[in-house]
């Protein structure tokens, strides 16, 4: 097992690179860059910025001090500065030196802010929004999948099975505005938009204080976001548990005469939870990553936004900082998957 | 070419300033008397004709900002409205323009001398208002900043001087640096790079209260320019360090860190959420610039659609209406009583590429013009109260033409005319309108795509010409209308002031090098040497109204005689305020002086 | 664990009698299909969509790019019923069977136009990442060894890129590198072809290049575990062929699996595009597809909630079909089949 995942490690940090590589690649290959506005710059404060991003340097060169600035860790008798180009993810004193480790680099579009800023602010809120719609989604969908199962063919397989492809097909464009009308305007039960916790966060992620307000704020974005998701858990908890229930170790189990819920609760679900833990690793890196359209709806800071508006600014840090999370919570979360499943199935075993 | 370009830009801009001052005062929904004490150290400070109720608790201003988080509070690298409005509440500069009437007041200059020099130049010697003491939130309240000694630190000259030298330092990588390198003497250079010598660059302090600064031109434009929030005071302490403050480089205007002396200071800033400016109970008032009635002001960063249904829910106290909404709200009792719809400085246009093909001709390009019922796109899809442009200069600045003073000049809907310019075109060419493919450009959003809708089925109905509709993202659209091979043939833009005059709009966007007509090919591809001529003469002319009537022969040209664009309307805002709030409304392009706003319950 | 030797295996072997019995399989496959009635229900309203798309010139009443200005927002007398809410400002016609769009546009006429979109990105993202797919899991899964290991950690870092987010990179290279080239180039070709779809071809590339991943290697585990069965031993030791074999006798043994795993990805292809109207980077207007209408009406939802209403039933129709018919096709085709993983 511990071989296994330091191989799995080693391999993160090869996707990571491949990723990082593709990416850097495809966006200075789409035109426009970060400093062409609707009332063009003088060629000489273009210079400027472009001198200050370290824009004028050729693309390779680029690349490597992107790559030096994020992967390779620095060890340094100076404090950090706390200034836009020497902010550290990690900072760690020893003695009396400093392990500085992964400089994102900083935002063409917020001056005074750096990638990992938006890492500490941003990231948790949508966490935080990911963690709750994942739940939402979790409790609403393995239920309906169970029932759905359980019951196929009937009247309650249909309805289970129509709740949640509503989920799907409802959009959270249509769903956000609706719930903000209804709850938030009409009814007064729910802020209409914000988020209730800022920064900064108890160990970079929850909320200081997780208390009702926190959830007035979040219910509605949660519910929303998390509709969606509830319908694929449904589907995929129905089609695995109808497989499992065709089992010979089921029937084996039913022929011993076991009681039915015994059958299904101790055989059958611990089994078809199998594709469901699967589907739950790359659902986790979208959620948690954040979700644009749920977040500009409902006017919650989180991180989103910044993958569509980083593209549109040509924020290149931005950019690379975003979907390099993204693999490396990706493939994160499908390494804790692979250990799950090995808990799951015994019959998986990794050398 | 480029450099004189923007040389004369920039010199034209702060023209424009002065320009702006001469137009007439709108009317002031209310005026602001008051009596400043200020004594000694500037601590007690009581105002204000009409004593204000002791209201219960403080009052607090909800306002929302658009989505996304603010750019920067920094003066030196601020570049958009949302960024100067915080920074205009938080900081004053040397001089100040009033949001109603655009014109330039004494800020934190009290007077200047200005001295004409031998060599061309002009210098501007500015006294400055003293016992203004730098500000911060301590997390509790309003306190004054120390120096290493203990005592208060005071705005002076040297603030001033810091501020413009850090704008203009190539490291600090401002935008707006520009505005300042073109002016000041020596600027430029330094600017560029071409010295690493600050003390090359003419701004001078002489003592705590005493600026000097010398401009490349001799004009009076130049005190305006001295108030460009680019050239604030800046605290050196704070950015750089010195023996009792920790360097805060770019990161100073962070919540808890920033230092101000305006007549609000920075309380608390979550970035992508809300910003919030609490009173500073030491400003002592300006004539321009008064103590703040309202104690707080937070300003969400919301979408406009989100944004109003927090107005609604009784959440904020001043939104924007989502263009969808406005059925609703004219119908709505409560909601339509507190609807103002202002006017706003821009112009939304089509421009043609008068070098592609079919739109080469003059008589295609007016066709397709006047062949826009700009009325019925108003009424029916935009719904703001517009107006349809006629023109490209939007009334209202200075030297515009206005439509009761010119109602026949420009461009107008008529169908008939349009066709038979179409007519005589085809005709000549022995083309059918089939024939013509053409291909109207714009970049991706839902609004600029109704609008093209709609006229692109006023095109097919007045015209009978099928245009093609195609979109880019922004920034991949605004290389390819400078492109001189890939510019299409109509392309969407709109030009917003940065001063009021029709300068800013007929100078600087379609002469040759102007912002919609690179000197080296793309957007419209147009040289009329007639044109030129006439708004350089109009830049120069004194006389008022000869002035609008040059600006008026240059429109004509531009929109009619050569039609390389086809302005559709000029723009406005339509806005919802609480009725408790007693507000100004700004024509700065929704730059508000929230200091002179009151809340009362 | 003992793995039950697959049907299709024995009927390929001639000398059983089971020859006939493939047909059965697919006979009774059929049978279980039809006696699953959402199933059924669900194929039926894809076929009447199929033919609302093919046919849509001749339903709508009015072409889907008809603006009359003045007949802007116009609502029928009945919706009033339904949305009281519209009273105080609605204006009436019953010109319009669901109502006017903002620029006076006929809704129904413009869903209907707008099935074409949606059923087509709902056949070509299929196809396109079915294609990719298939081909490069089959040459993985069949060659194995050291290739596969590469083919394979590829795929893993593609897809440890934010689908949404690679789309979007992907159509803003596209459109610019496509904007306006010369005449008779390729470039120029793919640009027009584009245009003509109304912007939907770099979509659906968009949409294809994002979603093969899965089906690579869906298509690689049945390739697997095809290749060591007693029939295609059979095959190589007559000498046929790598792509004989490959073509002839795997491909069609693993082609039910893969198609019903598409039927459940396509409505992910639906919300996808709808998505990217969202953004701003759907069809090119005036070509109407649900997607844009959806996320244009949602801007009117508390104005003009039958703007945004009707198509998201249109699309929510189409969801539960493919869902139902996809969740049927899977029951009754291939009960062994896992997730999409």
């Amino acid at each position: 097992m511990g071989r296994y995942i330091a191989r799995r490690l080693i391999y993160l940090l090869v996707v990571l690179f491949v990723v990082s590589a593709i990416t850097f690649g495809l966006m200075h290959a789409v035109p426009g860059g970060p400093f062409d506005r609707e009332k063009a710059l003088p060629p000489e404060i273009i210079e400027n910025l472009n001198k200050r991003y370290h824009l004028d340097e050729p693309l390779l060169m680029q690349y490597g001090r992107y790559l030096y600035d994020v992967f390779i860790p620095r060890i340094s008798a100076t404090p950090p500065q706390g200034s836009v180009d020497d902010d550290f993810l990690i900072t760690v004193k020893l003695g009396n030196v400093w392990f500085k480790w992964m400089n994102f680099g900083p935002t063409y579009s917020s001056r005074s802010r750096t990638v990992n800023d938006i890492f500490r602010q941003q990231l948790p809120v949508s966490a935080q929004l990911g963690i709750m719609a994942l739940l939402v989604a979790i409790i609403i969908g393995m239920p309906l999948g169970i029932l759905a199962a359980l019951k196929q063919n009937t009247i309650f397989d249909y309805l289970g099975m129509s709740v949640a492809i509503f989920g799907v097909s409802v959009p959270v464009i249509i769903l956000g505005p609706l719930m903000i009308w209804i709850f938030g305007v009409t009814l007064k039960w729910f802020p209409p938009t914000g988020w209730g916790a800022k920064p900064p966060f108890v160990l970079g992620i929850f909320p200081r204080e997780l208390g009702p307000e926190f959830f007035r704020y979040a219910i509605m974005p949660s519910v929303a976001l998390g509709l969606g998701s509830s319908a694929i858990i449904a589907r995929l908890t129905r089609a695995s548990l109808l497989q499992t229930m065709r089992e010979d170790y089921i029937r084996t189990a039913r022929a011993k005469g076991l009681r039915e819920s015994l059958v299904i609760v101790r055989h059958a679900l611990k089994n078809s939870l199998i594709p469901v833990v699967t589907i739950l690793g790359p659902l986790f890196a979208a959620l948690v990553t954040g979700t644009f359209v749920t977040e500009v709806t409902f006017g919650i800071p989180g991180m989103g936004r910044y993958f569509v508006t980083s593209i549109t600014n040509r924020d290149y840090p931005v950019i690379m900082g975003t979907i390099l999370l993204y693999a490396l919570i990706l493939v994160i979360a499908n390494l804790v998957v692979d250990i799950v499943y090995a808990y799951l199935d015994p019959r998986i075993r990794y050398d | 070419m480029r450099t004189k370009l923007f040389l004369l830009i920039s010199v034209l801009v702060l023209a424009g300033l002065v320009l702006g001052a001469c137009q007439p005062a709108a009317p002031t929904p209310e005026k602001i008397i008051q009596t400043v004490v200020v004594e000694g150290t500037p601590r007690e400070v009581v105002v204000t004709a009409t004593p204000a109720p002791a209201a219960a608790g403080p009052k607090v201003l909800r306002l929302n900002m658009g989505p996304g988080d603010i750019p920067t509070i920094d003066p030196a690298l601020a570049t958009d409205t949302s960024s100067v409005q915080i920074i205009e509440e938080t900081s004053v500069g040397l001089t100040r323009q009033n949001e109603e009437t655009a014109e330039v007041l004494p800020g934190m200059a009290e007077s200047w001398d200005v001295v004409n020099n031998e060599d061309g130049t002009q210098t501007v010697t500015f006294k400055l208002v003293t016992g203004i003491p730098w500000v911060r939130w301590n997390g509790k309240e309003v306190e004054q900043v120390l120096d290493c000694e203990g005592n208060p630190r005071y705005v002076t000259a040297y603030d001033f001087e810091y501020g413009i030298l850090r704008t203009l330092n190539p490291k600090t990588a401002s935008d707006y640096a520009y505005v300042l390198a073109f002016a000041i003497k020596g600027a430029e250079d330094y600017n560029a790079g071409k010295t690493d010598d600050p003390t090359t660059v003419a701004v001078k302090a002489l003592d705590e209260k005493t600026l000097e600064i010398t401009f490349n031109e001799q004009a009076a434009y130049n005190v305006n320019i001295a108030g460009v929030w680019v050239a604030h005071a800046m605290p050196k302490w704070l950015i750089e360090g010195d023996d009792c403050t920790e360097a805060r480089g770019d990161k100073w205007t962070e919540t808890g860190f920033f230092q101000g002396y305006g007549p609000y200071t920075l309380k608390e800033w979550v970035h992508d959420s809300y910003i919030t400016l609490v009173k500073n109970p030491f400003w002592p008032g300006l004539p321009s610039v008064p103590v703040a009635k309202i104690d707080e002001i937070t300003w969400t960063m919301l979408d406009e659609v989100p944004a109003f249904a927090e107005y609604e829910a009784g959440n904020l106290d001043v939104a924007g209406v989502p263009l969808a909404d406005i059925d609703r709200v004219k119908a709505d009792p409560e909601l339509s009583k507190q609807l103002v719809i202002g006017p706003v400085m821009c112009t939304y246009y089509y421009g043609f590429n008068t070098k592609a093909k079919f739109v080469d001709d003059v008589r295609v390009r007016r066709a397709l013009s006047m062949a826009i019922d700009r009325q019925s796109l108003i009424d029916n899809v935009l719904k703001g109260g517009q107006e349809p442009a006629q023109w490209f200069s939007r009334p209202g600045l200075t030297g515009a033409p206005t439509p009761d003073k010119y109602p026949d000049l420009g461009v107008k809907f008529d169908p008939e005319k349009a066709k038979a310019e179409l007519q005589s075109y085809l005709d000549e060419k022995g083309l059918k309108v089939s024939d013509l493919d053409i291909t109207l450009m714009f970049n991706t959003s839902s609004g600029h795509q109704k609008i093209a809708e709609a006229i692109q089925q006023m095109w097919k109905e007045y015209l009978g010409l099928d245009v093609k509709l195609a979109n880019q993202e922004w920034k991949v659209y605004l290389k390819t209308i400078r492109d001189p091979q890939a510019t299409p043939q109509i392309f969407r833009l709109g030009w917003c002031q940065d001063y009021p005059d029709a300068n800013n709009f007929l100078r600087e966007v379609p002469t040759k090098g102007g912002s919609s007509n690179p000197a080296d090919g793309g957007g419209f591809n147009w040289e009329n040497p007639k044109f030129e001529e006439l708004v350089v003469q109009a830049a120069r002319e004194t006389d008022p109204q000869k002035r609008v009537d040059l600006y008026a022969q240059a429109e004509q040209i531009l929109v009619y005689e050569d039609a390389v664009m086809a302005p559709i309307y000029w723009y406005t805002r339509v806005t919802v305020t609480k009725p408790y709030v007693q507000r100004t409304f700004s024509v700065l392009g929704g730059l508000e002086h929230i200091e002179k706003w009151d809340i009362t319950r | 664990m003992a793995q039950p030797v697959t049907l299709d295996a024995r009927a390929r072997d001639k000398d059983t009698l089971l020859t006939t019995k493939r047909e059965s399989l697919w006979q009774d496959a059929l049978r279980r299909l039809i006696r699953n009635r959402a199933a059924v229900i669900g194929g039926v309203i894809i076929l009447i969509l199929y033919l609302t798309a093919i046919f849509a010139d001749k339903i709508a009443p009015y072409p889907y790019e008809k603006q009359t200005l003045v007949d802007q927002n116009k609502v029928p007398a009945w919706m009033l019923k339904v949305f009281p809410t519209m009273q105080p400002y609605a204006k009436i016609s019953d010109k319009y069977l669901l109502g006017a769009d903002y620029v006076g546009r006929d809704l129904f006429s413009r869903i209907v136009y707008g099935t074409r979109v949606s059923l087509t990105v709902a056949l070509i993202g299929p196809l396109i990442s079915l294609f990719i797919g298939v081909i490069y899991g089959s040459i993985s899964g069949y060659f194995g060894g050291r290739l596969d290991n590469i083919m394979m950690r590829i795929v893993d870092v593609l897809y440890a890129f934010p689908g949404l987010l690679f789309i979007i990179l992907l159509m803003a290279f596209f459109r610019s590198t496509f904007a306006r080239p010369e005449p008779g180039t390729f470039t120029y070709t793919v640009s027009q072809l584009d245009a003509r779809l109304g912007g939907m071809l770099f979509i659906f590339i968009g949409i294809g290049l994002t979603a093969w991943e899965t089906m690579a290697r869906l298509t690689r585990g049945q390739v697997l575990s095809m290749r060591e069965k007693e029939f295609i031993e059979a095959a190589r030791t007559i000498g046929a062929t790598d792509l004989r074999i490959m073509f002839r006798h795997i491909l069609p043994n693993i082609v039910g699996p893969l198609v019903v795993a598409e039927t459940l990805a396509i409505p992910g292809y639906i919300t996808t595009e709808a998505f990217l109207s969202f953004i701003g980077l759907g069809v090119n207007p005036p070509t109407p597809s649900w997607g844009s209408m959806i996320s244009e009406g949602a801007q009117v939802i508390r104005t003009y909630p039958n703007q945004t209403i009707f198509p998201a039933l249109a699309l929510a129709i189409t969801m539960f079909a493919f869902n139902f018919l996809g969740d049927g096709l899977r029951d009754a085709l291939d009960p062994r089949l896992r997730g999409t993983q």
